[in-house]
């Protein structure tokens, strides 16, 4: 933080004495630790202090970014310079935007995180009892049973010359404990996280992870196949999460407005079934990483995306926004020479169900709880996927055999508008300015492509 | 960048728990590029990559951290979180530090860093617009002029200190044309470890051009057939295939576990007879070359496959130690923040003996693929898949009307087999390989090749 105001004003007197008027200054900086064990040993280790500035102005109307990890005094006016240079060479036609319409009152209050960065001999203890408790809870552990533990720590600032001066930090910890079980015919595995709890007091804690992972691995073995056909299917939250995941980009409006958005004119409309509430959320509040402000320094706010099914608004920087004629949504992403679009605390509200009685509505079906190779066997332009799955039949409403080596096809957003219901569960642990999160949800007569 | 003396200091202390190894990396690199679209300037990149990632082994144990803080106190820091952990053994050890140099065989003519931003975008102009006017059909245009400053040191316990100059630069042109509301792309993308001087031996212009017109073969070409056939390759970027299919298995981090097809294989046949395939770091201004690998180990010139037996790998130190072999020359990393490994640099199928007309003659019915797109290969089995990006039939002998939509579908170890004829016109196609220890420059490679049978999807 020193170090940023120091730096701060040299670019201020920097960009002042070139007569440069308007530009902003994007800092941040980030330190992470983390080790994993292989066997009864760390197998790797590894550490890292990173930072940049990234820095951008407006000359003549066009605007110009530079950026650095090279946080010396001497490198400021350099940096200046040469985004002056860049911003003469710009030829796009889009207003250059620099924000300055927010006051202090207009940015939410987010909860301080107190963080101290543990040392590297307490992630190696952290990781080598998570390696022990796991090997502990079964005695088919097999090589390829990894445990790990990690930390991060990162700071943003952002400062501009109309007058903003922002600051955020964030940090939290972590261990996995992934357990891969061989039963002498095959081998499964299955694992979990434990956030932000350190120390002698979480072995009950990890102790009950490691069991419900032994659980969940061992509940795969003797997996079947099923027929092709039209199933019922529940898709767990983590599948759920990482289908909106990969359609995340079509809510953006710069994608829409770049005709690579199939949610493009549809606001307004009903494009998801009622039960379906998708909230955007800086201010999550089981999130420890909450932020204020976006990256172009506009206050950040929850809203709706879509309202019972109906979609009420795609998500907007300030040059985007402008492009539709309506304000921004405090989405604006910053990286080294753009401003792009993000989404925080995004999910789909949970519902009234129980587990149970979502199970017993679908009746007989599939329940999904793998899915691979999102990357190749989806496309977010078109929304078509088809994707290699394992799971469990439901039978009579109930949980029963593992199956295994099937693929799940469809259309993403004709998926929105089938789902006939969702359970009363939101877990999203994994703490991050953006994470995604989704309650089971059921979707009726899924094409499933088996033996 | 930083004194010898205080890398010395440094590397005491990342020694001092007993670490049989230690190496630092500084890495300061600078990187420029303009990117073009709808006839305009659209935006410049102009980033400063600045840090030092610190290693310590113990046998097979290997322990890193990185860090941009480059004063004593955050070198330091750096150094004591990697021995607290890769041992506690206290060891005092008194590094010294010999400089060496290997000489700059990659000499640099216009450094791109110090060149007007205008004369950048004007060679970039020369070749967006080279492809916007090729045709009417031609709707849209991207283009992107990149060039890289990686400047490196690298010290470690054995002694060693020595520096490098990596400069590169690369211009990319892809075109869309479009009729009836289909669209088709092609796209031309060289470049080589060099300055500016190297539009002087590729024109803008042409690269605009060969972009444009790859997009208007395929504007009017026929979906490919499907089925197993003889496939001819081209010379250039059709290199990727063996980039990918083979390449990557002889590379000793997957060797090293045994995760490689090609593991415990050395002395054995393994390719027709035809082949014979050479990793080189050497050649003057390649894309992939450099003078020194970032474990400051000279460029060297590896016969990995000599008539058809598998010769050598490509090895890193730390993978070296677990085959029980040594390094040579191939260790790479993306940047400070990677630990390194065996990567690939220049790798290429060398020229042979048919001619470019006796192979496609002896072809009755096949696919001739004159540009190879992207895929991927499962490294573990070897399968892979391409996408041919311009392919033509051949019939009785003779290239006939291009098709589009075709992809190549095989094993590493079958190719290799079928590889049946090879040219002698060896060139060179450039790509970003992308791994263990991040994104960098290769070069793939191949004369003019016949594979005998391989399965063509299409439709």
């Amino acid at each position: 933080m020193e170090r940023f105001d120091l730096l701060k004003n040299i670019i201020k007197t920097s960009s002042e004495a070139r007569g440069i008027t308007e530009y902003e200054l994007y800092y941040s900086e980030d330190a992470s630790i983390s080790a994993e064990t292989y066997r009864d040993e760390i197998s790797a280790f590894s550490s890292s202090v990173g930072g940049m500035l990234l820095y951008r102005c407006i000359v003549d109307g066009k605007i110009g970014y530079a950026s650095t990890e090279a946080l010396d005094e001497a490198e400021m006016d350099a940096l200046v310079a040469r985004a002056a240079v860049n911003a003469a060479c710009i030829e796009k036609d889009e207003e250059a935007i620099i924000f300055g319409g927010a006051t202090k009152e207009d940015y939410h209050t987010v909860p301080a995180v107190q963080f101290t960065m543990p040392t590297a001999a307490v992630i190696r203890d952290e990781a080598m009892k998570c390696r022990d408790i796991i090997y502990a809870a079964d005695k088919r552990m097999a090589d390829g049973t990894e445990c790990g533990a990690f930390a991060g720590q990162s700071t943003v600032r952002l400062f501009n010359s109309k007058g903003l001066d922002l600051g955020i930090s964030v940090g939290n910890c972590g261990e996995y404990l992934q357990a891969l079980l061989d039963n002498g015919e095959e081998k499964q595995y299955d694992y979990d996280f434990l956030y932000n709890h350190f120390g002698e007091d979480n072995r009950e804690e990890l102790v009950s992870i490691a069991d419900k992972v032994v659980a969940g691995a061992d509940a795969k073995f003797g997996a079947g196949l099923v027929k092709t056909g039209k199933y019922n299917v529940i898709f767990d939250h983590k599948q759920m999460k990482a289908m909106l995941s990969t359609f995340l980009s079509t809510f953006y409006a710069e994608n829409a407005q770049k005709g690579l958005s199939l949610l493009k004119g549809k606001v307004g409309e009903t494009i998801a079934a009622d039960c379906i509430t998708i909230t955007d959320n800086p201010f999550y509040e089981k999130n420890p990483m909450q932020i204020p402000f976006d990256g172009e320094g506009v206050p950040t706010r929850c809203k709706n995306v879509i309202e019972n099914g109906v979609l009420k608004t795609l998500l907007y920087n300030l040059t985007s926004a402008k492009k539709d004629g309506v304000e921004t949504t405090g989405n604006a992403s910053r990286s080294a020479a753009s401003i792009g679009t993000r989404a925080y605390s995004f999910y789909i509200n949970p519902g009234e169900m129980t587990r149970d009685e979502l199970f017993a509505k679908a009746g007989n079906g599939i329940y999904v709880t793998e899915m691979k190779g999102f990357h190749a066997g989806a496309n977010a332009v078109t929304g078509d996927f088809s994707i290699e799955s394992a799971g469990f039949l439901i039978e009579d409403g109930k949980i029963g055999a593992p199956v295994k080596s099937f693929t799940v096809a469809g259309n993403f957003f004709e998926l929105l508008k089938q789902i006939s219901a969702i359970d009363n569960v939101l877990e999203m642990k994994a703490p991050g300015f953006s994470q995604i999160g989704s309650p089971d949800v059921l979707v009726p007569g899924m094409s499933i492509a088996g033996e | 960048m930083i004194s010898k003396a205080l890398l010395e200091e440094v590397l005491a202390c990342a020694m001092s728990t007993g670490a049989d190894f230690a190496e630092i990396f500084a890495e300061n690199t600078r990187t420029n590029s303009v990117y073009m679209i709808d006839g305009k300037v659209d935006s410049i990149t102009d980033h400063t990559v600045s840090g030092v990632g610190i290693r310590a082994l113990l046998g097979v144990r290997c322990v890193s951290a990185s860090t941009i803080d480059l004063t004593r106190e955050g070198l330091l820091r750096c150094a004591a979180q990697v021995a607290d952990v890769i041992s506690d053994k206290p060891t005092v050890l008194d590094v010294h530090l010999t400089e060496r140099r290997f000489g700059d065989i990659h000499p640099i003519k216009l450094v791109p860093d110090t060149a007007k931003k205008q004369t950048k975008i004007d060679l970039l102009k020369a070749g967006y617009f080279a492809a916007k006017n090729y045709h009417e059909d031609i709707s849209q245009v991207t283009a992107n002029l990149l060039d890289v400053d990686h400047n490196i040191l690298i010290a470690n316990s054995d002694g060693l200190l020595t520096e490098d100059r990596q400069i590169r630069t690369r211009m990319a042109v892809s075109a869309i044309a479009s009729k009836n509301g289909e669209n088709q792309s092609g796209s031309d993308a060289p470049g080589r470890r060099m300055g500016l001087e190297l539009f002087d031996m590729i024109s803008p212009e042409s690269i605009g051009t060969e972009a444009a017109r790859s997009a208007m073969v395929n504007l009017n070409a026929g979906y490919c057939p499907a089925g197993k056939m003889t496939v001819a390759i081209e010379n250039g970027f059709g290199g990727v295939i063996f980039h990918e299919a083979c390449g990557h298995s002889l590379e000793a981090t997957s060797v090293a576990k045994g995760m490689s097809q090609m593991a415990g294989k050395l002395g054995q046949k393994i390719a027709n007879e035809k082949v014979t395939a050479i990793d080189d770091g050497t050649i003057a201004n390649a894309w992939g070359s450099f003078n020194i690998d970032d474990e400051g180990n000279p460029s060297q010139k590896k016969i990995l496959i000599e008539n058809g037996i598998l010769k050598s790998y490509m090895i890193d130190k730390l993978n070296g130690r677990r085959m029980g072999m040594e390094a040579n020359g191939s260790s790479r990393r993306q940047s400070y923040e990677y630990d390194p490994t065996s990567r690939m640099s220049n790798t290429y199928i060398a020229a042979g003996n048919d001619r470019n007309e006796d192979i496609i003659s002896s072809i009755e019915y096949g696919l001739y693929a004159k540009k190879m797109g992207g895929g991927s290969v499962n490294p573990v089995t070897g399968a892979f898949n391409f996408a041919v990006s311009e392919g033509y039939l051949i019939r009785n002998g003779k290239i006939c009307e291009p098709v589009r939509g075709a992809s190549l579908i095989g094993t590493g170890s079958e190719i290799l087999q079928n590889i049946d004829m090879v040219g002698t016109d060896m060139a060179t196609g450039q790509g970003m390989c992308g791994s263990a220890s991040g994104s960098i420059p290769t070069d793939v490679g191949q004369p003019l090749i016949r594979v005998s049978e391989i399965t063509v999807g299409g439709r």
